[in-house]
């Protein structure tokens, strides 16, 4: 099943003789459980697919479905994008983004409130212990290290079972041991919880564990 | 989840702070309702103890508070000629600056009507009502005056029997009563000089005028002791105060008094009022527009803080945001903390107040209905000051959440 299916999306911004294209007729399939690396030299469009993809910036043409479900047509999104993003996708940030009053269970739990599809508690407990930090549910972001936050943000990315998570950069901060076990777990996440990932990376040496890589250049999804 | 909380949990410090500069102004808030209930209670204190339905004045006066007020004494016989009237007595009210030993006390003398009127009516909390036509007082305790003490007071010396509590002029002066000759006395006590001049200045008309010149003899009269007219005219009375034979006789009795040329009457209700806003008006102006200036502080203030604090969770809203938190969620949690930052500032605005205000020189009376008046207005004032950060932190862009 597809989690997600993008034809000939593109962007631009400003106007006149300062526009510049950021995508270009992008299109992009991401079957369920696969893990997909997106690679490409800075500038060449990577973020703002991320954002167009996440609802976050909703692309001025072409057609986007998730679960085989059209969700933006022509610049438009087809339904409440709140609700899209809530149902549909998980976020994973170059740096955590953990809410920092909240406990690693809580960042955990807020999710799952806001999703209103499971019990938040329960949830948020077996998604911490399924991916290894059940130990530090109670420790504030400020005392886990790289490698526990990023783990806790995937476990947020989760919380809802997604059908496509999103990750921009997300080993951008921590050194290449961690960084590697970050993008195993996605590989795990990917092929255990059935969600489609999408990862932005420099990191070439982690390549391999990666089912499939697109590049980007000048806004153009080349292969 | 409430996020709101959790977020002050995690930063109790600064909130603790920040609520606390706020108390401080809420404080201020509350003493200026406080100090306006104490200047109404001040002012009115006396006059609802004794206990009158109607108020006998001087034509065109407003009474023995608000404006000066003389009676010849035998008003009060005509009054109680009146049907329907049970009870009249004279009353007299002025405010001293007089040296008692050592000490300048101000204070109001209110003369009482002895022996029909000994004070007990007055809140006697220590020693009992006056019980001499002569040389007793009834002092509040607010002149640290002990029971059993003397006032020398003119030429008299007044004993003091009784202590009353928080007894006070529409000035705010501690009251002291005495009886209607001692007042009286006290009152119009003229030094002996001033006497001599004016016996010496009525002899001097005496001459100047032919029934003088003629029957020289008239002018020893002026200085015989057995003939001499006072100097001093008869002290009158400031006012009469009535009490009818049931509610019912009230407007029978004022109807009949109301006609004669010499007198105006007013019923106690009509008395409060004149009071109110001679005395009270303008200090109730004063402190109304106080008030509205540090409420409008306070408003800023909490709106600066909560928006400086939103400003600090932007990047947090929008992840919640792109996560799929509603309107709701994210109005709620900058709105919630607007309140508890008011709530626990207004409740520790309470407690100073109730430990602080006694200790003020002036009354300040926090009455159940001020209390909830000022919580209802920082409920209010914490609600308007939280929009610019509701408006704020639902304009954050979700984006923001994916920028390094």
């Amino acid at each position: 099943m597809e989690a997600l299916r993008a034809e000939a999306i593109s962007k631009s911004y400003g106007e006149g003789e300062t526009r510049v294209s950021a995508l270009v007729d992008v299109s992009l399939r991401l079957e369920r459980g696969s893990v997909v690396a997106l690679l490409g030299p800075s500038g060449s469009g990577k973020s703002t697919l991320i954002k167009a993809l996440g609802l976050v910036s909703v692309p001025e043409t072409g057609r986007i479905w998730m679960d085989d479900r059209l969700v933006v047509s022509d610049g438009q999104s087809i339904g409440s994008i709140r609700d899209l993003r809530r149902d549909y996708l998980g976020f994973v940030f170059q740096r955590s983004n953990l809410i920092p009053f909240l406990t690693a269970r809580q960042n955990v739990e807020i999710a799952c409130e806001i999703g209103a599809r499971f019990d938040p508690k329960k949830r948020s407990m077996e998604l911490l212990e399924y991916l290894d930090v059940a130990h530090r549910a109670s420790a504030l972001p400020a005392t886990l290290s790289g490698g526990e936050q990023q783990r806790i943000a995937i476990a947020r990315a989760l919380a809802n079972q997604p059908s496509l998570i999103l990750a921009d950069e997300p080993t951008a901060a921590l050194d290449k041991q961690r960084g590697r076990a970050v993008m195993e777990l996605f590989r795990r996440v990917a092929h255990e919880q059935g969600a489609a990932v999408l990862v932005v990376t420099h990191d070439h040496r982690t390549l391999d564990v990666f089912d499939a890589q697109h590049e980007m250049e000048d806004g153009r999804l080349l292969h | 989840m409430n996020l709101a909380l959790l977020d002050i949990r995690r930063n109790l410090g600064r909130f603790a702070g920040t609520s606390f500069g706020i108390a401080l102004l809420f404080t201020v808030v509350l003493a200026m309702a406080g100090i306006y209930q104490g200047l109404v209670d001040d002012a009115t204190i006396l006059l609802r103890s004794v206990h009158a339905d109607l108020w006998v004045v001087q034509k065109g006066t407003r009474g023995p508070f608000a404006d000066p007020s003389r009676l010849d004494p035998s008003v009060e016989a005509r009054v109680a000629s009146v049907a329907g009237t049970r009870r009249t007595r004279s009353f007299t009210y002025q405010v001293l600056q007089r040296d008692v030993g050592a000490r300048s006390l101000r204070f109001a003398l209110v003369g009482l009507s002895w022996p029909d009127d000994d004070g007990r009516a007055l809140p006697i909390v220590q020693g009992r009502a006056i019980g001499s036509a002569h040389g007793e007082i009834l002092v509040d305790a607010s002149l640290g005056i002990s029971v059993g003490s003397t006032m020398k007071l003119a030429t008299e010396e007044l004993r003091v029997v009784g202590l009353t509590r928080q007894m006070l002029g529409s000035g705010g002066d501690a009251v002291v009563a005495a009886t209607l000759s001692d007042a009286q006395l006290i009152a119009e006590d003229a030094p002996p000089d001033v006497v001599r001049t004016e016996r010496e200045r009525r002899a001097e008309r005496l001459r100047n005028v032919d029934l003088g010149r003629s029957q020289p003899a008239l002018e020893s009269l002026l200085f015989d002791p057995t003939w001499r007219p006072p100097v001093i005219a008869s002290p009158p009375v400031h006012a009469v105060l009535v009490e009818v034979d049931g509610p019912p006789r009230l407007e029978e009795v004022r109807a009949a008094i109301a006609t004669w040329p010499d007198v105006s009457v007013f019923t106690t209700d009509e008395q409060e009022k004149l009071l109110l806003d001679g005395v009270v008006d303008k200090p109730r102006r004063q402190l109304g527009l106080f008030s509205l200036i540090l409420v409008i502080t306070s408003s800023v203030l909490i709106a600066a803080i909560v928006y400086t604090m939103t400003l600090d969770k932007a990047h947090h809203i929008a992840v919640l945001k792109l996560m799929g938190a509603s309107r709701g969620r994210i109005a709620g949690m900058v709105m919630q903390q607007a309140w508890l930052m008011g709530v626990v500032g207004y409740a520790i605005a309470v407690a100073i107040g109730s430990e602080a205000f006694p200790h003020f020189p002036r009354r300040v009376v926090l009455t159940d209905t001020s209390i909830a008046m000022v919580g209802a207005l920082v409920l209010l004032v914490s609600t308007v000051a939280s929009m610019l950060g509701v408006v704020y932190a639902l304009r954050v862009d979700a984006s923001r959440a994916l920028e390094a």
